[in-house]
């Protein structure tokens, strides 16, 4: 078997606070393929950003503090590597696409400024090849008069034109990973379908592994291969997207797709929430973390965490004492 | 349903421009910002009319304007028949106990120094509703009703999370007894397992105390969710406003055809048979729309008489308006 692009083994992350220690990442195994679209799908505080950032280090120590596992990237472990090292990953090989592109771009530079500076550090460049390159970036991420637009603050570009300078900038210097951590979720849906397709037109041409990490099921159904489904630190479940939408094994993906309205329901149908709230990431509870909130709770669930299994075949993994039943339950 | 004493609130022809000044000594007066731009629809008593509209379309100017919180260009609103819009300041008092509104921002819109009691004793106080006794009664009932248990009177905004102060929001909004609730994107800042707890609350809600509801958001699905009608709004204009069924089988304007194709569906199935119209461009600047159709520098069917003439709002099915030269075409 080929070796996988990243692997990531027993990944533990910690945030020393006033209040506790906050346990944010709580032993995060999986890994992603050469040019595959990996989903990463959660709500606020499920480790999914912090999980993503601590891949490549970004996560501000203190009060974070990486506890343990590995992060192999082409077998290479990213989190013993020295910053020298790691600076030619960073932006190189692993490229990163932020949730809100004003606060990721320098509003006191120019567009083209900030994406040249990472073509002459990376690829080193020379200005005017480097300015050729990122016209050609621009235009190809579809902002019109692309050679103009260089010289424009990102102040004078709308949203979704950051998002996309955003993207041109992460693929200067033709990354194998781009790690995007809700790139769309600022953006109006019309922008967000423009934004998608682009990036699946760019993966597909590219063949560049994707790192989507949303809240947004829909979103992710639009375009991932795998989805990794996060609760309080942990992956409760991981699978193929198909399976992850039609052969549900988790009672909290099952919750989360029922809390989503669907455009094509008959009237009067009801959205099935999920009761209750996500623990305290201080306090966790000792056995599973989604107890208080599920349906299918024994005595087993409050005693000891599942461990992340095979929920029968095709890769699908899944953290349930009871994900038999509920499986039992999605075939009806 | 659409027999005129059902019709709660009428908007006719409503308008504000948000004027843009220029100059520092000599306020010279430069243009406006056409937020809403001559909108009219009709708000049936009991039933809940959705809103639906991306960025910057004036979905929430035409709710704050209702009620008068943002003072009209032109136009006028009725309310059970009066014109809200020729009343005085007390005269418009009374009928703001009869018109509430829920906030976007469960984090922005409670004062953070006041307990949840005073917070809901707020509008009880300022419309003179029971005193003493009487009003801690009040609040302990509405805290119920809306989930919460009534022994957080004493704790303040901050102990609560986003889902549960957006409950304390609806409690406020509920303490006057009001006809008419303005929602104004109550669930966009909240986690989608919460979301559908928020939802659900509204509609049990709904049901018990026979409210109406003006549901503004941008999100599609869930407006249809939760809507008996729903209006599309882009650039300041209602471009299509049907029942829920028929705008989502039948949409006739290209503009909410769109819409529907660019909403994410959590089903690989769906995903992969269905037709997207991706728009090109992103929305015009509404202090400088386009000449003729609002949507004519988006839209994939433009033609000539598109960028000359503005098309009328007309009603072209019984309860299906829209805005477009060439909807007849699509029916």
């Amino acid at each position: 078997m080929e070796q996988p692009l990243l692997e990531i083994n027993d990944l533990r992350v910690t945030f020393h606070t006033d209040d506790g220690t906050v346990h944010a990442v709580n032993g995060v195994s999986y890994s992603i393929d050469k040019g595959e679209v990996l989903g990463v799908v959660g709500e606020s505080g499920c480790g999914k950003s912090v999980h993503a950032l601590s891949i490549m280090r970004l996560i501000p120590i203190p009060p974070g503090k990486i506890e343990g596992g590995e992060v192999l990237f082409y077998g290479k472990d990213l989190l013993k590597l020295s910053l020298d090292d790691l600076r030619h990953v960073r932006g190189g090989q692993i490229a990163m696409v932020f949730q809100d592109p004003m606060t990721s771009l320098n509003p006191a530079y120019t567009v083209g400024y900030q994406i040249i500076e990472a073509l002459t550090l990376h690829k080193r460049l020379d200005q005017n090849q480097a300015r050729e390159r990122s016209a050609e970036l621009l235009s190809l991420v579809g902002i019109p008069e692309a050679k103009r637009r260089l010289d424009d603050y990102p102040h004078q570009f709308s949203g979704g034109m950051r998002q996309r300078a955003m993207i041109a900038m992460a693929l200067s210097c033709e990354p194998s990973l781009l790690i995007a951590d809700e790139p769309t979720t600022a953006l109006d849906v019309t922008i967000q379908a423009q934004i998608v397709d682009l990036v699946k037109r760019l993966q597909s041409n590219y063949g560049m592994a994707v790192m989507w990490i949303t809240h947004d099921l829909g979103v992710v159904a639009e375009l991932a291969h795998k989805i990794n489904v996060m609760y309080a630190g942990y992956i409760v479940e991981r699978g193929h997207a198909r399976d992850i939408f039609k052969r549900t094994r988790h009672p909290y993906t099952l919750g989360l797709l029922g809390s989503l309205p669907r455009l094509d329901e008959a009237p009067g149908t009801r959205l099935l929430s999920i009761p209750g709230l996500p623990p305290d990431l201080v306090d966790l509870p000792k056995g599973c973390p989604f107890v208080a909130r599920c349906n299918y709770i024994t005595d087993i669930c409050l005693e000891s965490m599942p461990p992340l299994e095979s929920a029968g075949d095709n890769d699908h993994l899944v953290a349930c004492w009871h994900w038999s039943a509920i499986a039992e339950g999605v075939a009806k | 349903m659409s027999a005129e004493s059902d019709v709660l609130v009428k908007v006719q022809n409503l308008t504000k421009y948000f004027p843009i000044h220029k100059g520092i000594l000599t306020q010279r007066h430069v243009g406006d910002v056409k937020a809403v731009d001559d909108v009219s629809f009709e708000i049936f008593r009991g039933e809940t009319l959705g809103l639906v509209g991306e960025t910057g379309c004036g979905k929430t100017t035409v709710g704050r304007t209702i009620l008068r919180l943002y003072e009209p260009t032109s136009g006028h609103v009725f309310f059970e028949g009066s014109d809200l819009m020729s009343l005085n300041e007390s005269g418009m008092r009374s009928f703001r106990k009869r018109m509430q509104m829920i906030f976007q921002d469960p984090y922005a819109s409670l004062n953070p120094r006041m307990t949840v009691g005073s917070i809901i004793a707020a509008p009880l106080d300022v419309h003179g509703v029971p005193d003493g006794k009487g009003k801690n009664e009040r609040i302990e009932e509405l805290l119920d009703l809306v989930g919460l248990n009534p022994e957080f009177v004493n704790r303040y905004p901050h102990e609560f999370s986003g889902g549960q102060r957006q409950r304390i929001g609806i409690a406020r909004a509920l303490a006057v007894n009001p006809d008419l609730i303005i929602c104004d994107e109550p669930i966009s800042s909240l986690d989608v397992s919460i979301q559908a707890q928020v939802v659900n609350l509204l509609e049990d809600l709904q049901q018990q105390l026979g409210l109406t509801y003006l549901f503004i958001a941008h999100d599609l699905s869930m407006v249809r969710h939760i809507s008996d009608r729903m209006a599309v709004m882009y650039l300041g204009k209602i471009m299509e406003l049907a029942d829920r069924n028929e705008i989502y089988l039948r949409p006739l304007h290209p503009y909410t055809q769109a819409l529907m194709s660019a909403v994410p569906v959590p089903d690989p199935d769906v995903v992969e048979n269905r037709h997207r119209v991706i728009l090109e461009g992103d929305l015009p600047s509404p202090s400088n729309p386009p000449v003729g159709c609002n949507f004519n520098t988006r839209c994939p069917f433009v033609k000539d008489i598109c960028l000359q003439e503005e098309p009328q709002y007309v009603e072209l099915q019984p309860g299906h308006w829209v805005a477009c030269h060439f909807a007849d075409q699509n029916l």
